[in-house]
């Protein structure tokens, strides 16, 4: 019985991807991303026409929140899922991203290509700045400290002039377009393209970590801290750097995003988001890639897809939540084997 | 093998209930002659009692519409926003993208607002907002306009504030002002731009203060209140937060003037503040629909939308849906049609009052903003503020 | 900065700050029993909370027959009313707390599941009885009666001690001595402890943990009803997403006095109420949660474990 519920379906994968020989890789992987890049045209196209959101535009739910979400899951993941460490306050970085485009756009005319990079820069910054003194502590002491650093950003946000208290920073310019490829309103598709790039370099990158030092050692430090430490890992350094990763990824997602919807206000960058967030990559199956990416595509998707349930839709999702971590606590494609057999402890 | 059934089972329910839907969704467009309404607002969520307290008032109008008048008949639909600008970015352009919706009642935060713009923008779907009072939605000025498209039935911050500062003021000898703001898109704005300058030229302002909307504790505000002397406390916020403030202003000994603006001024307020409410100073644009209403009309909106007293801005919503009734009864029923008639016609606020759009999307005779008291647990219309 | 409030308010300050930081004890004993036996966050207390009050406003207006606009009564009537809605909304609030136990830990914990998979189905939990009682109420706030007159019993140096005021001072007391009684004197409260020490040796002592583990849900309960309760007296209202504000703060308090034991909640939640009133009346309301927070992450930087807390094991996600 309890074969059949705890069902690794990434072993499974494993193996059959193990089997495959260099070629078969890459054409599997291009029909992946193909498949993703067709995404924006399911909704038209007769057979997967049930993927279709009534009420909200399927489209625009591509970019924010499924898109988004899965980048920062991707992101988030680094940091709970790689290395071990509980962040509660993950939107921080994403409303740093954010504003930053929102500020450097209004006030000084640079556009989303140029800010870009800053955008990632500054939340790296503040990554370094929470990180350091928040690293050194454990757990959930972490926790409460990520928690309150995503409040405090909102509240800055929304008690100093520059980010235009409230009511936020309108009139943000949407990207300028290159070879012919519009980014506005009408062409939403294309912020999806854009958000499906960056989730490619966000998971090729994490890959490379994976299989290198980095990725070692944080999988050193998420078994057991004190040996890692004690094997000459130096475990502040490593953690701060997924920290500041997983910073950057958000603050990109937070550029962008601010350049899609053109208006943001501190009251997108709640806690509940950060929660979501959380819950996406739980919900996935913490630390695997495959899993992150599938549980952030349907918690941000099935909100969506319900929305006719106006009153409901909420206590829907929370039951979903309930049903799904009780029926597999490791997620929808929990991470390798190999991985877990030291979790057993620790409870 | 019993458990891997349940817990198939509760997939298959989930599955289900996620698409299950959608063959109900699109299949309702069997009617001849029929029209859609979007009411956009926060139905779930935080914020779902503003918007909960708004749609009886347009599923009222609609109702009496569509009980007289069986030629074009009007559905309405639900977009909820959640009152946030992110999911508003969402489903603006989904509902701007439902070429059957020819009108928007809504939206009812500001915030929100400013997010749907760019989509009904370019769709050229007119808006109808019984709630956004933010002054830059109208400015020609502010890149967050919403020219052509906003258009609201209630007057803007910028005219409510003064107006609120001065009745608050009346009969107060050299008033001493404390001015507190919830932090959100609706109170900020309407004491900082609103009531300060008005506030500054009136009297003076011994202190001010921001209380994050959903605090319950305001002793350190009444212990402020308090040591500032002042003898006119301004709150700039809902009716849910005014509630505590003002009765533990009272409780803590303060002795003057209490105000609000119309976030206030619902039918439920003075339940809620108890004792505290006697004699505090309201001002609105909008009125408790129940004492427009007579007896039998009140009866009529309890049969039709199940709510009992009528919510803060229900008023509003329904004189926004009137807007789009009346042009539909002329024979608007294209969106570019439903733009030119609410440009141009005149239409009646939920009291009767008679008003225009101006060119930016403010009613334009709603300059005149109503003074209020509360007397015996009842808001009474005083004076014109 | 406004440094003449403190001059002119000091009194009324601490006093208010006390008040209300012992409510947030009460709340953050939640937390942290929990998290003794557990290691885990239980983010559904804050609705635990929420229920709380409704139980309160439930007995108030449909038991009693209060509302609020009646006139406050007196004597015995005050105390026996009083009383009621102060265990029924504690054993309400215990109910919830077991029922989430039942709902997001149980079975997860039966599995051996990973303790961030416990915090989200917790967090479903939280959603599913926030939108539950959100659609009961019509998303609109409640108001409670006002049972008694808040009158003054005596004023220090312009602190006024009233009724409500001294109530919700020395109700958390008396509950946290009978709690800490427990805790250290009796067999099932010792047992906590075994369990929160090594829940490895206390299986070998013979220990029920799961039992163990009901029972801090339903202490945690208790006191968590116990403040809702108190709450209702004080503030007089409620809405269905009261509860969010006062778990951030139960647990920041349980966190800054250390959590994971008693008097780490008691004078964690103290110090919390008294910061935020200092802060909001010397900074400015808006900066109060940056406040908290920056002290927070100052006392931890100094005191890893809290302001009382004892060397907590470690714990990994």
């Amino acid at each position: 019985m309890s074969k059949f519920l705890n069902f690794n379906l990434r072993d499974f994968g494993a193996g059959i991807w193990s089997g495959w020989n260099r070629p078969t890789r890459v054409i599997f992987v291009l029909l992946c991303i193909a498949v993703s890049g067709l995404l924006p045209f399911a909704a038209e196209f007769g057979p997967t026409s049930f993927l279709n959101t009534p009420v909200a535009s399927y489209i625009d739910v591509l970019v924010y929140p499924i898109g988004m979400f899965v980048l920062m899951a991707l992101g988030l993941n680094i940091v709970v899922g790689k290395s071990g460490l509980l962040d509660l306050g993950y939107i921080a970085f994403f409303a740093i991203g954010a504003y930053t485009h929102a500020v450097l756009s209004t006030l000084y005319g640079w556009n989303a290509w140029e800010s870009l990079p800053v955008g990632m820069f500054f939340a790296m910054i503040s990554g370094v700045v929470l990180g350091l003194p928040a690293l050194r502590l454990r757990g959930d002491y972490l926790a409460i400290i990520t928690l309150g650093f995503g409040e405090i950003v909102r509240i800055v946000a929304l008690n100093i002039e520059i980010t235009g208290g409230p009511n936020g920073i309108p009139g943000i310019p949407n990207p300028p377009g290159f070879f012919g490829v519009e980014f506005n309103l009408e062409y939403s598709r294309n912020f999806y393209y854009i958000v499906l790039v960056l989730i490619l370099l966000t998971i090729w990158m994490i890959r490379r970590f994976t299989v290198r030092r980095p990725g070692r050692a944080w999988e050193a430090i998420r078994q057991d801290e004190d040996v890692a430490e004690l094997m000459g890992v130096n475990t502040l350094v490593y953690k701060l750097w997924s920290f500041v990763i997983g910073a950057a990824v958000g603050g990109a997602a937070g550029v962008i995003f601010a350049s899609k919807v053109m208006v943001i206000s501190p009251d997108m960058f709640k806690f509940e988001v950060s929660i979501l967030i959380l819950a996406c990559v739980v919900f996935g199956g913490i630390g695997n890639i495959w899993g992150v990416i599938l549980g952030a595509g349907l918690l941000a998707y099935i909100p969506e897809r319900i929305r006719f349930l106006t009153e409901t839709r909420q206590l829907v999702f929370g039951l979903v939540l309930i049903i799904m971590m009780n029926i597999r606590p490791d997620g929808l494609l929990p991470r390798k084997k190999r991985e877990k057999i030291t979790q057993k402890g620790s409870k | 093998m019993n458990k891997k059934i349940v817990s198939g089972f509760a997939i298959a329910a989930a599955a289900t209930l996620a698409f299950g839907a959608v063959a109900t969704a699109p299949a309702n467009a069997a009617a001849k002659t029929e029209v859609t309404l979007a009411f956009q607002g926060p139905l779930s969520g935080p914020y779902a009692g503003l918007g909960k307290d708004q749609r009886p008032g347009a599923e009222y109008a609609i109702a009496l519409y569509n009980a007289k008048n069986p030629k074009v008949k009007v559905v309405m639909i639900d977009a909820d926003t959640e009152c946030s600008g992110t999911k508003a970015a969402t489903v603006a352009p989904g509902v701007a993208a439902n070429k059957k919706v020819i009108g928007v009642i809504g939206t009812s935060c500001s915030g929100e607002a400013r997010n749907s713009f760019p989509a009904y923008k370019s769709a050229g779907l007119t808006m109808v907002a019984p709630s956004a009072s933010a002054v830059d939605l109208t400015n020609p000025k502010a890149k967050s306009n919403g020219f052509p498209v906003f258009h609201r039935v209630l007057v803007n911050d910028a005219i409510q504030g003064p107006a609120l500062a001065r009745w608050a003021a009346k009969g107060v000898t050299a008033p001493k002002y404390f001015l507190i703001d919830d932090q959100s898109t609706y109170g900020e704005p309407l004491i900082k731009t609103g009531v300060t300058p008005t506030a500054k030229k009136l009297g003076t302002i011994v202190g001010t203060d921001s209380v994050a909307q959903g605090t319950t504790d305001f002793s350190s505000v009444v212990s402020k209140v308090k040591s500032s002397g002042a003898t006119v406390v301004i709150y700039g916020g809902y009716d849910a937060d005014a509630a505590p403030l003002f009765k533990q202003l009272r409780d803590g000994g303060y002795k003057g003037v209490l105000a609000g603006g119309d976030g206030v001024l619902t039918s439920e307020f003075p339940g809620f503040a108890g004792a505290a409410a006697a004699d505090v100073r309201l001002t609105a644009g909008s009125t408790p629909f129940d004492t427009i209403l007579t007896k039998d009309e009140l009866a009529n909106f309890t049969k039709i939308t199940g709510v009992k007293t009528p919510g803060l801005y229900s008023d509003t919503a329904f004189a926004a849906t009137n807007v789009f009734l009346q042009c539909i009864t002329e024979g608007a029923t294209t969106r570019p049609a439903i733009q030119r008639c609410v440009n141009n016609g005149t239409f009646a606020q939920a009291n009767g009052d008679k008003f225009k759009f101006n060119r930016y999307g403010d009613p334009t005779v709603a300059g005149a903003v109503g003074g209020y008291i509360v007397k015996g647990g009842k808001i009474e219309f005083s004076a014109v503020a | 900065m406004n440094f003449s409030v403190v001059a002119t308010e000091f009194p009324s300050l601490l006093l208010q700050g006390l008040a209300l930081g012992l409510i947030y004890a009460l709340v953050s004993l939640g937390y942290t029993m929990v998290y003794g036996v557990l290691r885990l966050i239980n983010f559904a207390n804050s609705e635990v909370f929420m229920i709380g009050t409704f139980a309160t406003l439930y007995v108030q207006v449909n038991i009693l027959g209060f509302t609020n606009t009646s006139e406050p009564i007196r004597g015995f009537r005050l105390v026996y009313s009083l009383a009621l809605c102060l265990v029924v909304s504690m054993l309400v609030s215990a109910l919830v707390a077991v029922l989430v136990e039942l709902v997001a830990y149980r079975r997860l914990r039966a599995k051996g599941a990973n303790r961030l998979a416990s915090l989200i189905s917790a967090i479903g939990v939280s959603i599913v009885l926030m939108e539950w009682v959100g659609l009961l109420t019509g998303s609109r706030p409640r108001s409670g009666a006002r049972l008694m007159e808040k009158s003054s019993l005596f004023e220090i140096g312009g602190a006024n001690f009233r009724v409500d005021t001294v109530l919700a001072i020395v109700l958390p007391v008396i509950i946290f001595l009978v709690l800490n009684r427990f805790v250290t004197k009796t067999r099932l409260g010792k047992s906590i402890r075994a369990v929160s020490m090594s829940e490895e040796n206390s299986k070998l002592m013979g220990i029920n943990i799961n039992r163990v583990i009901t029972l801090t849900f339903i202490i945690g309960g208790l006191t968590t009803g116990a403040a809702a309760f108190l709450f209702m007296t004080v503030y007089e209202n409620t809405t269905f997403t009261i509860g969010f504000n006062m778990g951030i703060a139960a647990f920041t308090a349980a966190v800054l006095g250390g959590i994971g034991n008693l008097r780490g909640a008691f004078y964690g939640g103290i110090a919390l109420g008294l910061l935020e009133q200092f802060a909001s009346a010397i900074i400015g309301s808006e900066w109060k949660a940056v406040t908290v927070f920056v002290v927070l992450v100052l006392v931890l930087l100094f005191k890893p474990n809290g302001l009382f807390g004892e060397a907590v094991q470690q714990t990994r996600t």
